[in-house]
């Protein structure tokens, strides 16, 4: 018997038409139905940031985000920041800063930091630790992550 | 980690809530943010086949002076100047929940109904099955303190300590009518430890509703834990007082993390109204908040410590909040 129910949102600016079970996970909607695998499984409970992506704009946990919950409302995964060629002014920071290095928290910081630098250009470093006190990374010390983020808020006029 | 299967249903209204709760009684639970509930989902800790959300029933929204509703998220609780600006421990103790990640999903209503918590009971079925479970989830003893009757696993809620020193209350719906209690009289001590709340199992807090005189009062909230982002409290103190000249006129301590439930002690700052609050006062009724709490061993921090390090956030917060003339070291 199929318990699944449809469900209509938008993801990353597509209008996707689907279906899921009432118990389905944001996370393994994206992951799983939708293949879009940037978003990362982490601690799965909420704890580490890996799976953040915007539910109308606001970064949110979609590992504890029900699928049905966000039905009619926009998300945006990792790859619906900029083009598949091309990196946003962050994820190139990222890049040249080393901020990324196995790369699996990547996805989360980017997606909460983006959403900092969208609404507050020039965030100060006490505000930036804040912001990113639900992201865990355990390669970097954090360190280049922040110097990351601040070269961007410098950069942006 | 995928969830088992349950019905998901999503009122527009408190009493078709109440109404879908009913048709399931036994085997539903309400879903707030979700950031306490589906992580326990996962650990398979007390499952039910019915979720009904609460997240698209108006009336439980809204934040304003006076009244905060009970699906306010914690982070636009957090970002409301007026509100934040009016009520000081409760903007430390908010900011203090949690992630900003957690705090843009948890709400109000959600952190007050906190699951109580415990090292024996936060854990994976697999982890819990080779001890034969505890006695909060299909198990029949406590494995903190060894017997059959009582849970001890820890309230850790940040809120309800800063909430109930403003002499909250909260707005209930039941199957029965709304009523509005004491926001400190959500929790006892003396139950059973495994009910998280005195409220009858189908109810929903609507708001939380604080009275003006709360606006008059200063107040704080000290928070210990290990690091200072994501952790439960391993002890919350909240402290709010209002003075009239360099006397109290009302005092109220709250604590949260240290027992089954949070607990204010007027029995001990009502007899300090009138009094001037002097270091020597502030000691002795440390002293006597210390002596009163009994936390267990089921948090990270042992529990003398977590007990001692009670008198001390409260001496310090009220040598922060006294006056100068009347504190003074």
């Amino acid at each position: 018997m199929s318990r699944d129910r449809p469900l209509e949102l938008t993801v990353n600016d597509q209008p996707v038409e689907s279906a899921a079970p009432e118990e389905r996970i944001l996370l393994d909607f994206l992951r799983e139905d939708l293949e879009l695998v940037g978003t990362k499984r982490g601690c799965d409970l909420g704890t580490c940031g890996c799976c953040t992506v915007w539910v109308d704009g606001r970064p949110t946990l979609s590992c504890l985000t029900l699928a049905h919950l966000v039905k009619g409302r926009s998300v945006t995964t990792i790859e619906g920041l900029a083009p598949p060629t091309r990196l946003t002014a962050l994820q190139r920071a990222f890049v040249e800063h080393g901020a990324t290095q196995c790369g699996f928290c990547t996805p989360g910081f980017i997606m909460t930091a983006s959403a900092l630098l969208r609404d507050h250009p020039h965030p100060s470093r006490p505000q930036i630790l804040r912001v990113i006190g639900g992201n865990l990374c355990r390669c970097t010390g954090y360190t280049k992550i922040i110097e990351a983020i601040e070269a961007v808020a410098r950069e942006s006029t | 980690m995928h969830l088992d299967p349950f019905e998901l249903h999503q009122p527009a209204t408190v009493d078709e809530a109440l109404c879908i709760y009913r048709d399931h009684a036994g085997d539903a639970d309400y879903l707030a943010g979700g950031t306490d509930l589906l992580p326990n989902y996962k650990m398979h800790l007390n499952l039910r086949r019915h979720l009904i959300a609460l997240g698209g029933i108006p009336e439980l929204g809204g934040i304003a002076l006076g009244r905060l509703g009970s699906m306010t998220r914690l982070a636009d609780l957090e970002g409301s100047g007026p509100v934040a600006g009016a009520y000081p421990g409760v903007a430390e103790a908010v900011a203090e929940v949690a992630t900003p990640l957690v705090r843009a999903s948890g709400t109000v209503g959600g952190n007050l109904m906190l699951e109580t918590r415990c090292f024996f009971f936060n854990q994976s079925r697999f982890w819990r099955a080779s001890l034969g479970y505890c006695l909060k989830a299909e198990g029949a003893v406590c494995h903190v303190v060894p017997q059959k009757e009582k849970c001890y696993a820890t309230f850790s809620g940040d809120l309800a300590p800063a909430l109930a020193v403003l002499d909250a209350e909260v707005e209930v719906a039941t199957d029965r009518g709304r009523t509005r209690i004491p926001l400190i009289d959500l929790y006892d001590l003396r139950g059973d430890g495994i009910r998280r709340h005195t409220l009858p199992p189908s109810a929903i807090v609507v708001a939380v509703h604080l009275p003006p005189i709360a606006r008059q009062r200063l107040g704080t909230y000290r928070k210990l834990r290990i690091r200072p982002a994501f952790d439960f409290p391993e002890l919350g103190v909240a402290v709010a007082v209002r003075f009239e000249g360099s006397s109290v006129a009302e005092l109220r301590v709250a604590v949260g993390g240290l027992e089954t439930a949070p607990r204010r002690f007027d029995e001990l700052t009502d007899p300090l109204a009138g009094q001037q609050l002097t270091e020597e006062r502030i000691r002795e009724l440390a002293g006597a908040i210390t002596r009163s709490v009994r936390p267990v061993y089921n948090t990270f921090l042992p529990p003398d410590y977590r007990r001692r390090m009670t008198g001390v956030f409260v001496r310090r917060a009220l040598v922060d909040l006294a006056p100068a003339s009347s504190a003074a070291a």
